[in-house]
């Protein structure tokens, strides 16, 4: 049990990975998401089907799955070795959180009354300022709370890369419980886990209430 | 005299279904004209096609100026505050200083009379207030044309006065403006020309006395015997 305090050093190594991945999935997935959605809202039909397809096959397969292909995909196929296990898996999760947040964002657009449009339209806005000014900022409030239930399932999700042999806080874990019979690693990934969403929802519930300042309600 | 606008024989086709059915229309600058006439006549389309909302299918526009408009349902941008919806355009489309597009936004809250709601969000203000905010939106791009599609036809009546007062007091400082209207009195007292659609088509045109004493068509007298309980048609002798 005291022996805890000499495995805390390698699973924190393991979460560094964790939290990294987390952070570069979340920095490049969120941006990405953007063209994506609009790419599938777009009235070129040829357009908006590759990207309806894209969305469909990483919402509709097992991230693991994804994970598997990724990992086999480029020394196979293509038979060249540029990513190493980790980065097969941050560009992995990339592209899948993107496809699911794509979807988020498409709702969230869709929510806007079409006279918001009109208004801007009326006014001389131009279509990127009506999307950035006028658009995005009243899309926030809707797709804040699923966004935030995404980030969480993110966090338990990075748990996926042990299984391509990158090192992150599960992975150390599992390999320290095996090593020494003793499940109190388990434990405190536990808590680990759970203090991560534990500060997400915290941030989480303070953005939701920012954009929503505007409520008839809120104050 | 200049024309602000003129339009030439306009048709609008939404999949075939003609909804503009050769319109001639012109506007004079400082006159106020309100059109009437029965839903799904065209009256939104007409204004739609003058702002370039919607393309026109044929005809001949020419639009000498820019245009504003204000909505049945406001359409302000409820994330921000009513300066801040005044303010917006001016500063994101003209790309005037932040100051002047404030100075401006105050001067006209103060026009329509909300200088005390300039940090309120629109969600917080009344519809009638709502309204007179999105004039004061419109107005801010200093637009050489109005346009108002049933600017009070979601309000409930005990209202409707805040905001006609503003649209009377444009119409006397000589803003041009084409009003569509349900309200007659306005029609009758405010505006130079009144124009009467049906079916995508002007039916009748003339100065209010003309439309409203002198009544020509029978789907004129239709209409008005419809909206305005005392309305007698005087027979052409
Ligand atoms: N985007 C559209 N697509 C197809 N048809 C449309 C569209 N917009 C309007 N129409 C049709 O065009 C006709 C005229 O509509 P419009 O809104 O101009 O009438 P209106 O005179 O403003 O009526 P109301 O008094 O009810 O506002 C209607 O029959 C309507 O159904
Ligand atoms: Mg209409």
């Amino acid at each position: 049990m005291e022996q805890i305090f000499s495995y805390l050093p390698l699973m924190f190594e393991g979460l560094e990975k964790t939290i990294i991945l987390f952070f570069i999935t979340l920095a490049l997935s969120l941006p990405l998401a953007l063209p994506i959605a609009l790419g599938e809202e777009s009235k070129n039909k040829v357009v908006s089907f590759i990207f309806k397809t894209y969305v469909f096959i990483f919402r509709g397969t097992p991230l693991m799955l994804q994970l598997f292909f990724f990992y086999f995909f480029f020394p196979i196929v293509l038979n060249i070795r540029i990513f190493d296990d980790f980065q097969t898996a941050c560009l992995t999760f990339v592209l899948n959180y993107a496809a699911y947040f794509a979807e988020i964002y498409r709702g969230g657009m869709n929510s806007i009354d079409k006279g918001q449009y009109d208004a801007a339209f009326a006014l001389g806005l131009s279509k990127r300022q009506t999307l950035f000014g006028i658009v995005i900022p009243q899309t926030m409030k809707v797709i804040l709370p699923p966004i935030s239930n995404e980030t969480i399932t993110l966090v338990k999700d990075t748990a996926l890369i042990m299984v391509i042999g990158a090192a992150d806080l599960m992975k150390m874990t599992s390999s320290i419980v095996n090593r020494t019979n003793d499940i109190t690693p388990l434990f405190v990934a536990a808590v680990i886990y759970l203090i991560m969403t534990f500060i997400l929802t915290i941030i989480s519930g303070r953005l939701e209430k920012y954009f929503s300042r505007y409520d008839e309600r809120g104050e | 005299m200049k024309h602000i606008l003129k339009m030439e024989n306009i048709v609008k086709e939404y999949e075939g279904n003609r909804v503009l059915d050769g319109v001639d229309f012109s506007i004079e600058k400082g006159e106020t004209v309100s059109v009437i006439g029965p839903s799904g006549s065209g009256k939104s389309t007409l204004l739609k096609c003058i702002n370039g909302l919607v393309k026109i299918t044929s005809g001949d526009m020419i639009l000498n100026g820019s245009t504003g408009m204000v909505f049945q349902h406001f359409n302000l941008f409820p994330h921000m505050t009513c300066i801040e919806n005044i303010m917006y355009a001016p500063m994101k489309v003209k790309k005037i200083s932040k100051s002047d597009a404030e100075a401006k936004a105050v001067s006209l809250l103060e026009m329509v009379g909300l200088s005390d709601k300039r940090d309120e969000y629109p969600n917080h203000l009344s519809g009638g207030q709502q309204q007179r905010v999105a004039i004061a939106r419109a107005l801010a791009m200093e637009p050489d044309l109005m346009l108002f599609d049933e600017a009070t036809s979601a309000l409930d009546p005990e209202i409707t006065g805040e905001v006609l007062e503003v649209m009377k007091k444009m119409a006397k400082d000589h803003v041009t403006m084409i009003v569509v209207t349900h309200e007659m009195g306005f029609a009758r007292e405010v505006s130079d020309r009144v124009i009467f659609m049906d079916k995508g088509k002007i039916v009748e045109e003339g100065k209010p006395q003309e439309i409203f004493q002198n009544t020509k068509s029978e789907r004129l007298k239709n209409f008005l015997g419809v909206v305005l309980n005392d309305y007698v048609p005087q027979d052409t002798k």
